[in-house]
């Protein structure tokens, strides 16, 4: 039994798992938050998909003989059409967008020439599987070297951003997920090559102004839906309000120079001369500029504004703290020498009640379940009174800092966006 | 959008009635007519990767009847799942007595396996309904 609204993606899945024919029933949608007589209602009356009684269905589907067509085993070859096109150029600019291969803004054309020129950007094989990806609960997809060129080539890529392109396509992680929570992704770029590819990681660091960052967080994008067949409207994509940062992600060049700590990517255990991308999912990015002081003002407690800020976060994903080099220095100053102290005030001093926190969605579909099975923190907190305070995030890995921008001045940014995992761009080149 | 139309998305329709790969290819190159070659004209390649081959499942024998058999329900652990299965129970209660059902909720997340309980409804049960809510 699935409510209406997942139709598509219900018939669909089933398919993509071998079973086309899977025999689904359908109740009206949302059965969250209905009182036990409204759902009554909904299971004695009609399914709202076919028009028949629900129950009549369900005990069909139970009980009448198999179909040829549902005793079928083997294998089925999935089509997604011939590898080229011919056309006009505007014809072609029209036919990829009707298709689904674009964010439906202009793209480059990928001709078999401005592919060619892409992969003189990597030393590896066009032929070479770089890896496979899936945009939720689905089969992945696979692709390979020449396939992902496809994709750079489309969102504007220069051949010498492809081993950034290859990273991220190794590492599985699409940036369009089938969640109906609208999820947002990230990546943080550390090492030689932000200044040799000129990212901007100084003023406007987050925002349109520069071609690295821009085209490589669109190619991620673009690389979800045509390498993961991810951003399906109803098929592999269900974010009912959708993101807006999914048309070219929340890409960060690191100002390392600035910055008063260790870059990223040594915390996680490379050289500091190493090229490396980051991954991130979660739910935004929202601004810093919130109580308990001001800028202007001597006493301003970025500390407490943080966790103003990341109590109002779900703490199933994780925190990055985006933060300008005036803020990161301040914070130095203000007695945090190392991230580490900064992450474990945080932790321990953004809080929540259990009745709080029992009461969230993701507590009960993610957290609930693990707290069953004795998983920790979430067996504890279960067992604990509804008044108990306890940390509004599970651990102090939850939380992960970042420092860019131009030092116009001292505002942070804050990301419910959860640390995934951390590749080589050198590897790629 | 029916079933059949929905699966033809897929790319799998033609597949499946037993077409040639060719003519499946030709009508699952997607929602818009295919580009025309010509002269004046550029050649594009296809952005797509590459899908998985799909293993046809055949689906478990149906009861000749329910009087008697024990269903289970089992609820995915979505908002609203367990109230729509305890419904579910009580209009067997009602209308099919001689039905026994067993409600479970599915061990871990709701994309988490459990074998465990699929073990159980193996050896004790004749049939599942699963049900998500949201």
């Amino acid at each position: 039994m699935v409510t209406k609204a997942f139709k598509d993606l219900a018939i669909l899945n089933a398919a993509k798992r071998g079973m086309p024919h899977e025999r689904i029933c359908f109740t009206p949608h949302p059965v969250w938050g209905k009182t036990p007589e409204e759902v009554r209602a909904y299971v004695e009356g009609p399914d709202p998909v076919t028009g028949k009684p629900l129950m009549k269905e369900i005990v069909d589907a139970l009980t009448v003989p198999l179909s040829d067509d549902e005793k079928k085993s083997g294998t089925v070859n999935v089509s997604v059409g011939p590898p080229t096109f011919t056309d006009t150029a505007d014809n072609l600019q029209e036919f990829y967008l009707n298709n689904g291969y674009t964010d439906f803004l202009p793209i480059v054309l990928p001709t078999q020439e401005k592919i060619d020129a892409m992969l003189k950007g990597t030393s590896h094989s066009p032929d070479e599987v770089v890896g496979k990806m899936a945009a939720g609960a689905y089969p992945a997809w696979s692709y390979t070297v020449r396939q992902v060129a496809a994709s750079a080539v489309m969102a504007g890529c220069r051949p010498e951003y492809f081993p950034i392109i290859l990273a991220i396509a190794s590492s599985g992680t699409a940036s369009l997920y089938s969640s109906t929570n609208s999820f947002a992704f990230a990546m943080i770029i550390n090492g030689p090559i932000r200044d040799k590819l000129e990212f901007n990681y100084g003023i406007g660091a987050l925002g349109p102004f520069a071609q690295a960052n821009a085209t490589i967080g669109r190619a991620w994008t673009l690389m979800s839906k045509n390498l993961g067949n991810g951003g399906i409207p109803g098929d592999t994509y269900l974010g009912s309000l959708g993101n807006n940062l999914n048309y070219n992600n929340v890409v960060i060049a690191e100002n390392e120079d600035a910055s008063p700590w260790p870059p990223f990517h040594v915390q996680r255990g490379f050289k500091k001369e190493e090229n490396v991308v980051s991954l991130f999912r979660g739910l935004g990015v929202v601004p810093g500029q919130v109580a308990r002081g001001s800028s202007a003002n001597e006493n301003v407690q970025f500390d407490y504004q943080l966790s103003d800020l990341f109590s109002t976060f779900t703490g199933f994903f994780g925190a990055l703290i985006i933060a300008d080099p005036l803020v990161a220095i301040r914070l130095k100053e203000q007695g945090y020498d190392t991230k580490e102290k900064l992450i474990d005030w945080l932790y321990k001093n953004t809080t929540q009640t259990v009745k709080d926190y029992k009461s969230r969605n993701y507590s009960y579909v993610f957290e609930y379940p693990r707290a069953l099975r004795g998983e920790e923190p979430w067996a504890t907190w279960y067992k604990l009174p509804d008044d108990a305070v306890i940390p509004h995030f599970p651990r102090p890995e939850s939380f992960n800092i970042v420092v860019t921008g131009g030092q116009t001045n001292a505002y942070p940014q804050a990301g419910n966006l959860s640390y995934g995992v951390s590749v080589s761009i050198d590897k790629w080149t | 959008m029916n079933r059949r139309k929905l699966l033809s998305l897929l790319g799998l329709s033609p597949a499946l009635l037993a077409e040639t790969r060719a003519a499946a290819q030709q009508k699952s190159a997607g929602k818009a007519a295919a580009p025309n070659a010509g002269a004046g004209k550029i050649t594009t390649v296809n952005p797509k990767g590459t899908p998985p081959p799909i293993q046809l499942i055949p689906m478990a024998p149906r009861l000749d009847t329910l009087d008697g058999k024990t269903v289970y329900l089992v609820d995915t652990g979505f908002h609203g799942s367990d109230v729509l299965l305890h419904q579910v129970e009580a209009w067997f209660g009602r209308n099919m007595p001689s039905v026994t059902t067993v409600f479970r909720r599915k061990a871990g997340p709701y994309a988490e396996d459990d074998p465990k309980l699929w073990k159980e409804i193996k050896d004790k049960g004749n049939a599942v309904i699963m049900a998500v809510g949201h």
